[in-house]
């Protein structure tokens, strides 16, 4: 049985919320600024930071909002005089020992307190007292660093470790303005969501050991993308810029990961980055690498002894790091073209496929193993990893394509597995990352590397563990010349590379742009070599 | 454009001339005698003195202690308009310092000298100072480092800074 909704008066906003629905929550819910620290939405409510105050028409005290649930007729607002005064103080007082040291500090830029300031701020403090002195750069844990003056006590760390990982490392100890946080004796805050604690803390108290001076955060751009480390498929989001990708952040997500992510989900950035990427095409011939080629020429290369050869002589193996678009474009163009269903999945975690730690970390670290599953079985692919086994040891197969896994940290058996491709007579290697167990493999023999773009480079769907298809943009370039799955796909089956243009041809969207404006060289002139400036002579 | 017509086409150019030419004898006789009211200077042994304000050649200050004064919080190289300064900050080992910059780095011939990175230091670590005579030959190096900016031999051991942490440490802030 569902209760009936309930009505209230926010700012003057007519709305109806659910019962038992906190001020908070119908306020975030519907798109109102409130000032708050300690309240996070998927955390317990505390109540100490009382910034949230709001002013309830018939009470004469202005009260939090965090705790306090709607009821019928309420009449709730947060923009009189009597809240911002409150607010204000209230600020302030969170600022007494607080260092103000903006500039060296990580947070500036995303900080709540310098956000609040903005809006709140008693630009004229009178606070007389002297800064209470506390601990700096503490190390908190193989991940973590604390500055407890910068801390605020809002709690939310605490609460983390507390409610969600249940590891309780975290707790405030000492009272008044001598209270700070800490771990207890002897112990780290060593778990494997402790990143988590650094993008809950509304200030600059917790930071990240890996991101820490590398970069200040108004230099980054961000993008919403899904994480690659593992079968869940957790919303996140990347920061880079042109020097590269620096972090990643989860996102909101209430249907896969709620509010949080992983550690090890955090480093997914580090393969996409240009000192660990492939960046050109190169062959190994005769004992020794070659000078490097263009990826295109590269791929163009290999298609042509691929067409040469027997059906029977080709296989293909993938792995469940790429899109479910590229293993589609892939699968077409050797089913296809190449008349061949020699198409084998190698998937090192197949017997941890199904570990799960009960929040978001699991045993399958392949984003799309299910999407390659589903693809599979749409071109009717039954096929065993010992046959690949047999037929490479026996000579059977000549011409070996290997899309190989952008995330090699989880691919343990590379190096064994190399030296089991090396059997092909032509080994195609697609690789978005260098593997230096394939440079360094003594069996080679003619093999051809061509650079394929990471997971940030492409959009595509990745399908998770729970058959959810998720489709993500492409964020940025880092290796320009590198090709998807897809071109390479085209390159093989002898086909132009397409342009994405929506539903228009390429020549439409062209003229389109082109002949906006008055002044320009028209599409038809450009093709005739005229060049005719219509607004004036020379 | 307007349009100069002459209207006495019978004028005598001779006394325009010499009136011209006595103006010329007259300050040349001036400038011999009283050589100190000479405008012009004899350049390279002579030089203008520009006021204490003038905005020259970037100067990294440094604390009492001799170490660079910068904590690298990147608010210059973020307001300069030419995008001329680099910097890559680094964890100090003393937890009171924290950050310090290990790469310091302006491109002269990029920087507008607007001063506005003297403007946006919290902390009085960059100055434009008095010098502006630096001229190179081809290839030579105009993108200084940390080492030059700070510690450059007309420096004599560096500029101090006025924002020391100590002292703000004793006032409690």
């Amino acid at each position: 049985m569902s209760l009936p909704n309930i009505n209230c008066t926010i700012n003057g906003v007519a709305l109806s919320v659910k019962p038992g629905t906190t001020i908070i929550q119908a306020m975030s819910e519907n798109a109102q600024r409130i000032a708050h620290y300690c309240w996070h939405p998927g955390l317990s409510i505390a109540g100490v930071c009382r910034l949230c105050m709001v002013e309830v028409a018939g009470n004469p005290r202005v009260q939090i909002a965090c705790n306090t649930v709607v009821t019928e007729g309420m009449n709730i607002n947060n923009t009189s005089e009597k809240v911002k005064d409150a607010v204000k103080w209230g600020l302030d007082f969170h600022l007494i020992n607080h260092p103000l040291d903006c500039p060296i500090c990580d947070q500036a830029g995303e900080c709540g307190l310098q956000d609040q300031y903005m809006e709140y701020g008693k630009y004229n403090p009178e606070m007389a007292e002297k800064k209470q002195k506390k601990h700096k750069v503490v190390d908190l844990g193989p991940t973590v660093v604390l500055d407890s003056e910068r801390c605020i006590l809002c709690s939310r760390c605490t609460r983390f470790t507390d409610e969600v990982t249940k590891t309780h490392e975290l707790g405030i100890f000492n009272r008044g303005d001598h209270a700070e946080i800490g771990t207890h004796d002897g112990k780290k805050l060593d778990n494997k969501y402790s990143l988590n604690t650094v993008d809950i803390c509304p200030v600059g108290a917790l930071t990240s050991k890996d991101f820490r001076f590398k970069q200040r955060v108004w230099y980054l751009k961000d993008s919403n993308t899904i994480c690659n480390g593992c079968s869940t498929g957790c919303s996140v989001k990347v920061y880079f810029n042109k020097e590269g990708l620096f972090r990643v952040r989860p996102q909101h997500n209430a249907e896969v990961n709620g509010y949080w992510m992983c550690d090890e989900g955090r480093d997914t950035y580090k393969f996409v980055n240009k000192e660990h990427r492939l960046l050109k095409g190169r062959k190994f011939a005769n004992a020794s690498w070659h000078t490097e080629t263009h990826a295109g020429v590269a791929a163009k290369e290999a298609s042509g002894l691929l067409k040469t050869a027997q059906a029977d002589e080709i296989a293909l193996v993938l792995t469940g790091q790429n899109t479910v678009e590229e293993y589609e474009a892939l699968l077409t163009t050797f089913v296809n073209t190449f008349k061949t269903k020699n198409v084998y999945h190698w998937w090192p975690q197949e017997a941890q496929a199904a570990e799960f730690d009960g929040l978001l970390i699991r045993g399958d670290k392949n984003p799309n193993t299910k999407g390659l599953k589903q693809a599979l079985e749409k071109f009717n692919i039954n096929t065993k990893w010992s046959d690949l086994e047999q037929n490479l040891k026996s000579g059977k197969i000549k011409q070996l394509v290997v899309l190989g896994p952008e995330n090699i940290n989880v691919y343990k058996d590379i190096e064994q597995k190399i030296s089991l491709f090396s059997g092909a007579a032509h080994l195609i290697y697609l690789s978005s990352v260098k593997i230096p167990a394939l440079e360094n493999c003594s069996t080679l023999k003619t093999t051809t590397l061509v650079p394929v773009k990471s997971y940030i480079e492409k959009a595509g769907t990745f399908v998770n563990y729970n058959g959810l298809a998720q489709k993500f943009k492409k964020v940025t370039t880092v290796v320009s010349e590198a090709l998807t799955g897809t071109e390479i796909a085209q390159i093989f089956a002898g086909e132009n590379l397409k342009i994405e243009t929506g539903n228009h041809t390429a020549n439409e969207v062209l003229t389109a742009v082109s002949n906006t404006r008055k002044d320009q060289v028209t599409m038809d002139r450009l093709k005739k070599n005229e060049f005719v400036f219509s607004r004036g002579r020379l | 454009m307007s349009v100069v017509t002459k209207e006495n086409k019978n004028v005598w150019y001779l006394p325009g001339i010499l009136t011209g030419l006595g103006i010329t004898l007259k300050h040349l006789i001036k400038n011999l005698t009283n050589k100190k009211q000479m405008i012009t200077l004899n350049y390279p042994e002579e030089k203008y003195e520009y006021s204490s304000r003038f905005k020259g050649n970037h100067i990294l200050t440094v604390k009492k202690d001799g170490a660079i004064r910068c904590t690298a919080c990147m608010l210059c190289a973020t307001n300069c308009p030419a995008q001329c300064i680099t910097i890559k900050a680094s964890e100090h080992p003393d937890a009171h310092v924290e950050k310090y910059p290990i790469n310091y780095e302006i491109d002269m011939l990029r920087c507008v000298f607007c001063g506005f990175c003297e403007e946006a230091c919290p902390v009085d670590a960059i100055r434009l100072g008095p010098e502006w005579q630096t001229p190179g030959l081809n290839g030579a190096n105009f993108t200084y480092d940390i080492n030059y900016l700070a510690y450059r031999s007309q420096l004599k051991g560096g500029v101090q800074s006025v924002v020391d942490d100590e002292d703000r440490n004793k006032a409690g802030i």
